[in-house]
């Protein structure tokens, strides 16, 4: 192995790739996409998605009805007049989208009511019927047990919890787990688009190689696996650059952004003062300088997150590396996508439920199996305590692999930068790694 | 001396035998010629000189050196799939080209503009190859080549894909390397190209070099039993001739090589018969003939055949 040269072949890919335009663009403009995807987000969930529908309310004891029209005069409307054929009809007609049959049994017994529709009423919509409905059901039951209003008010208390963490040094902690479990999906995210998205662009790096045919003349100077090391170092050290630039804008961005919000912040203030709500709303703020610790991130997390993308990344680029050998173009990758999609999804899809669980029995296994590790370990770091073991064996593994991966795709990568114009397939590959 | 020692080198890919036991010698300051149909194993040997496969068995030196990284600076090598960075300027490309072959960057600089002046290309020194046409980009190559130096030249299928006056340029430089004591090696399957320059040759055939040495003995023992023809007149009659070779046939001239020791007087007369000679001479067969003879002409069909 010739170091100076695995250098050359770095420092080629790395400023030719730091220098072209798609770097520029994409550096700029991948923030902007994500922070408007984000703000779409926002918008979507915040959004008020409950349309209005009209319930008709067919109450045979007839003490309940009013309550409904009270609870929401728009959505429920009186049906219990009508005959229940004529009701059906309404509804079949679309006068109405659906009714609630409530009869004394609904009061008395647990029997469950019945709300009938004729076209989908969607769950948000139900959902919120069937909270109506407990509510007033149970305040009828508690008047017919003839309680008092003292207790009738202990029922309408919500008891609530405040988790809190014990630390080793045997204090307390304002949980933030919440919190945490946020930043390692997106860590987590961000190792799985960086996996893919450098990895994409080391494939391209390779077929480009290809295509120019200037592959065989750079192979007359060094061995392959210098060269598939230098491309993957260089490819690796491009996207350090961008995440840098990246953490530089987002503290630049937040550090001009602060002053302004809070001038904002103190002109709300200073409307809302002579308001009374002034010492609600400034609790609800949470001045309180404890707040801000709950945001802090500890250190390591980077540090974790530094050694899980590079060896995630020389594992899965030196894959990428060899399914660029292989082909002539990059329509011709299609059919070895999937070895490198599935587990990449996978691990994302898994994060989606090892940030709310993340030391159930899969969220380990996950986080210790080498393709899926380096997304699914990192979340389970932000989100719980996992046992140092775990980290280890993740990293050993992983390291293992890496080392196994590459071996294994140094030895496809040899054989098919030198093949042209023939379709490889993945008998391909198996003769390939015997040959060489 | 010897700078290139390939000695019962095998290499097989699948059920392919690409290189079947061959052995040959490279002497130093001479033109060595790879001669041979597609896909008779002469790309497979150069890779294998290069240090870009390895003989299954077998053994390569060069310079006395068993084929590795060190020996691969001691080369220049014109691959046949031969291309540059296209988004690379000229003299970036050069530089990262000449430092993988081990120059520094300061005695690359300096060799690069010497051969850039000298192929009147300076001008291009900032422009990325991409914007160069082809016989320009061509230049390059030859440049990113010879520019470290070396003291051996390999050239795969160098002319093909060359505009002629390229083609005329690197025979000049592979002329001018010659006469400053550089070995120069390369392969072809025009083997017109071959009779102008080579000193020696080894002729592949299926994966096996079935015919080598100097290019002149070769001819010469092979004998003069050739004749060249010039004649006027109709030169149907060239078609009653039997135990007989028709090569190079057009409708004044004929290239008839004899086969089993016929008379060749009896060929003049018939020919006198029929036409009005201008020429006729005793000569040593061409190197295609040679080629024709040594692999058999049926094979040869069949394997035409084959590839068509």
């Amino acid at each position: 192995m010739d170091f100076s040269k695995i250098l050359l072949v770095l420092k080629r890919e790395y400023l030719t790739r730091a220098k072209s335009k798609s770097f520029i663009l994409s550096t700029v403009l991948t923030p902007l996409v994500l922070i408007a995807f984000g703000a779409l987000m926002f918008w979507i969930v915040s959004s008020d998605t409950e349309t209005q529908k009209s319930v008709g309310v067919y109450d045979t004891t007839g003490l309940l009805v009013e309550d409904f029209i009270q609870a929401d005069s728009t959505r429920y409307s009186d049906v219990s007049n009508l005959p229940v054929d004529t009701v059906r009809a309404m509804v079949l007609r679309k006068e109405i989208d659906a009714y609630l049959l409530l009869e004394e049994k609904h009061i008395e017994t647990n029997e469950s009511s019945e709300l009938i529709y004729s076209s989908n009423l969607g769950l948000a919509f139900t959902g919120s019927v069937r909270s109506d409905l407990r509510q007033i059901i149970q305040e009828e039951r508690l008047q017919r047990a003839n309680v008092s209003d003292e207790i009738k008010e202990l029922f309408s208390r919500r008891p609530t919890l405040n988790s809190r963490k014990l630390t080793e040094d045997g204090k307390e902690e304002d949980d933030k787990a919440g919190f945490m479990s946020g930043v390692g999906f997106v860590l987590g995210l961000l190792i799985f688009m960086g996996l893919f998205g450098y990895g994409a662009v080391l494939m391209r790096s390779v077929i480009e190689e290809k295509t120019n045919r200037i592959v065989e003349v750079i192979t007359s100077s060094l061995k392959p696996i210098e060269l598939l090391i230098g491309k993957v170092a260089g490819v690796c050290l491009l996207g350090f650059t961008q995440f840098a630039i990246w953490i530089v804008m987002y503290v630049g961005i937040s550090l001009a952004a602060v002053p302004v919000a809070g001038l904002l912040m103190q002109d709300q203030i200073s409307e809302m003062a002579s308001s009374a709500e002034m010492e609600q709303v400034a609790a609800e703020a949470g001045f309180d300088p404890a707040s801000l610790e709950v945001l802090s991130i500890d250190p390591m997390i980077f540090v974790y997150f530094f050694f899980f993308f590079v060896l995630g990344f020389f594992m899965y680029a030196a894959l990428f590396a060899a399914v660029g050998s292989a082909v002539d173009s990059e329509q011709d990758t299609q059919q070895f996508m999937p070895i490198l999609m599935i587990p990449l999804m996978l691990a994302y899809f898994l994060n989606t439920r090892i940030m709310v669980d993340p030391d159930s029995s899969l969220a380990v296994f996950a986080s210790l199996f080498p393709l899926t590790s380096p997304i699914n370990m990192i979340t389970r770091i932000a989100t719980t305590d996992v046992p140092i073991w775990q980290i280890g064996t993740s990293l050993v593994l992983l390291i293992g692999s890496f080392f196994g991966v590459m071996w294994v795709s140094a030895k496809i990568y040899r054989v098919g930068i030198l093949m042209y114009g023939k379709k490889a397939s993945f008998g391909d590959f198996a003769k390939w790694i015997r040959q060489s | 001396m010897t700078v290139i020692h390939v000695e019962n080198i095998k290499k097989t890919f699948g059920e392919n035998k690409a290189v079947n036991d061959v052995s040959f010698d490279v002497e130093n300051g001479r033109i060595f010629g790879l001669l041979g149909p597609n896909g008779a194993g002469k790309t497979t040997t150069i890779r294998m000189i290069n240090n870009i496969l390895v003989p299954d068995e077998g053994s390569i030196t060069i310079n006395g050196q068993i084929a590795s990284p060190t020996t691969q600076k001691m080369i220049g090598y014109m691959p046949e799939e031969r291309g540059l960075y296209k988004k690379m300027k000229v003299e970036e490309q050069l530089l990262y080209l000449t430092q993988l072959k081990g120059m520094t960057r300061k005695a690359a600089k300096e060799a690069i503009h010497y051969w850039l002046e000298r192929f009147e290309a300076s001008d291009w020194i900032k422009k990325e190859v991409g914007e160069l046409s082809k016989g320009m980009s061509q230049k390059i190559q030859f440049i990113a080549t010879i520019a470290h130096d070396p003291d051996i030249y390999i050239f795969d299928e160098p002319f093909s894909g060359l505009d002629p006056i390229n083609s005329d340029m690197l025979k000049e430089i592979i002329i001018e390397l010659k006469n400053n004591g550089k070995t120069i090696l390369f392969s072809t399957h025009r083997m017109e190209q071959v009779e102008q320059m080579c000193d020696d040759i080894c002729l592949f055939n299926k994966g096996k070099a079935v015919l080598q040495g100097n290019l002149r003995e070769v001819k010469a023992s092979f004998g003069k039993n050739t004749i060249n023809l010039e004649f006027d007149g109709d030169g149907s009659f060239l078609d009653q001739l039997e135990g007989v070779r028709l090569n190079n046939r057009s409708t004044n001239f004929a290239e008839i090589r004899v086969l089993n020791g016929q008379n060749m007087q009896d060929i003049l007369k018939l020919a006198m018969e029929h036409t009005e000679i201008h020429k006729f001479e005793r000569i040593e067969p061409s190197l295609n003939e040679i080629f024709i003879s040594t692999v058999g002409e049926d094979n040869l069909k069949a394997q035409q055949q084959e590839e068509a």
